[in-house]
């Protein structure tokens, strides 16, 4: 075994091993680089199809933790908040307060200048799929200031059972596995669940049956209808070595090519990568509960633990403003550290 | 006679209680294949095992040992079709007897803290120990 090659000397003189010296594989270089990238998020506009994007470094005051002085948020027609990955049951060194960081989450969509029309939950509400984990999330969104909350499951809710306890309680006039959609101010939203069925390479797939719903679904679409998409695994192949991708995505976003606006919301990666392909933005959010190594940075995907003063600036909760007559989509991304500060600026 | 009618209250109630004690069913779950992990674990141990060890040790997901339901993509968790599943198998006795054999563990579980060797120790977030990607 690899530990007995490294310690062969010290093994010679002792009768038994006493000490487990692990080595948990990132160093600190690693996870500076990766807090850098990951802790700036995003600050998107989407216009004729084309979304802009800028750092959230230059929208954030870093001394402050708040907008700018001298920076609004677009003028919208409705806005809606995306939370990501909250894994209610997590309990490990990279983050042992799950609920209290979901909880800062919530206060940060009750912080902004107008409640959110709803939420969109990515997946992995909780971590291990258990009743209790799901309780809990469920009463702290409880707290959210905002009409409704959506959810699609991420890998982690759908654990040993298929995703049963998932549809019971999540489900209600859903389709399969999960998936639905729903239409808001001229905006079709489509929840899709590429979680249940497994390829290879840990690899999400939405499976014949979804997508022939899905083409049902957008086929008496007029082509100016707006589109939002989100499901948990990408959309799109972020690293498919870790399975950061969805094997038959392709043929889910073949429908969606007609359409002039297309954005897709994703979690499972912890962090925020943003990529335009024609008429369709790509945008994955950070976690609300622990943060992922940049793809292929370290051995593995999973989680990093960092500096505890460091964490909240890598999680964090995605809103979107929607304006109605000329179809622009601004998505801002904001670190948990904001959101006391920001709400003391709309006060 | 009052005390006999003493004792035939509590030789009663002490009936009831057995009764009612054998009447509970064993703790059980739905897991119809578990060879090396205990068979009355929890869904939340067993759970919380597939993450920490699986997922996370070897970055894996489920479908790296557990085969495919005939006629689709869901899991069959149960089947033995997938021969990864019997080196899961192997390598999780192999890594109980190394820690009580050489790390003194008494009754080593998988999944328990107190392991001095785990999945992770080797593996390192990779499916076979030493692979670079």
């Amino acid at each position: 075994m690899l530990l007995f090659n490294n310690k062969k000397e010290k093994m010679k003189n002792e009768k038994y091993i006493s000490v487990n010296e692990n080595d948990d594989g990132i160093d600190r270089a690693g996870f500076l680089k990766c807090m850098a990238w990951a802790g700036t998020g995003l600050f998107c506009i989407m216009s004729g199809g084309v979304m802009k994007s800028f750092g959230m470094s230059q929208l954030i005051d870093k001394n402050i933790g708040a907008l700018k002085k001298g920076l609004l948020l677009p003028k919208a027609d409705f806005t809606f908040a995306q939370i990501s990955d909250s894994h209610i049951g997590f309990n490990k060194p990279a983050n042992p307060d799950v609920l209290g960081t979901l909880q800062a989450a919530i206060g940060k969509i009750n912080a902004m200048p107008t409640a959110p029309s709803f939420i969109l939950h990515t997946g992995d509400l909780s971590h291990l799929a258990q009743a209790d984990e799901f309780d809990t999330l469920d009463q702290a969104m409880k707290s959210a200031k905002t009409g409704k909350i959506f959810y699609v499951p991420g890998e982690h809710d759908v654990l040993n059972d298929n995703g049963k306890q998932y549809l019971q309680r999540y489900g209600k006039d859903t389709k399969g596995d999960g998936w639905y959609s729903f239409d808001y101010k001229g905006v079709h939203f489509i929840g899709l669940v590429n979680v249940v069925n497994t390829a290879e390479g840990g690899l999400g797939v939405l499976g014949n049956e979804q997508l022939e719903w899905l083409e049902k679904d957008v086929k008496g679409l007029s082509s100016s209808t707006p589109i939002i998409v989100f499901a948990h695994i990408p959309l799109w192949e972020v690293y498919p070595q870790w399975g950061w991708g969805t094997r038959d995505s392709a043929q889910a976003l073949s429908y969606l090519k007609r359409f002039g606006s297309v954005s897709v919301l994703n979690g499972h990666i912890h962090q925020t990568l943003q990529k335009v392909e024609g008429n369709i933005t790509f945008h994955t959010a950070t976690s609300t509960a622990f943060p992922q190594p940049q793809p292929g940075t370290a051995p593995a995907a999973g989680p990093m633990k960092v500096p505890a003063e460091q964490l909240r600036s890598l999680l964090g909760v995605t809103s979107v403003n929607y304006v109605e007559h000329n179809h622009t989509l601004a998505i801002t991304d904001t670190p948990l550290i904001a959101a006391k500060e920001t709400k003391m600026e709309n006060q | 006679m009052q005390v006999s009618r003493k004792y035939g209250v509590l030789i009663g109630m002490a009936i009831v209680v057995i009764a009612g004690i054998a009447a509970v069913p064993a703790p059980s779950n739905e897991y119809k294949n578990l060879k090396v992990l205990p068979k009355d674990i929890s869904t939340k141990d067993l759970s919380r095992i597939m993450i920490d060890e699986f997922e996370d040790g070897l970055g894996v997901s489920c479908g790296f040992c557990h085969a495919e339901e005939k006629d689709s993509h869901k899991l069959d968790y149960a089947s033995d079709e997938n021969p990864e599943k019997e080196i899961a198998r192997l390598m999780m006795k192999m890594t109980l007897d190394v820690n009580e054999k050489y790390f003194q563990v008494p009754h080593p579980l998988i999944g328990d803290s107190v392991l001095s060797i785990k999945c992770m120790t080797c593996h390192k977030g990779q499916p076979r120990p030493g692979e670079t990607e």
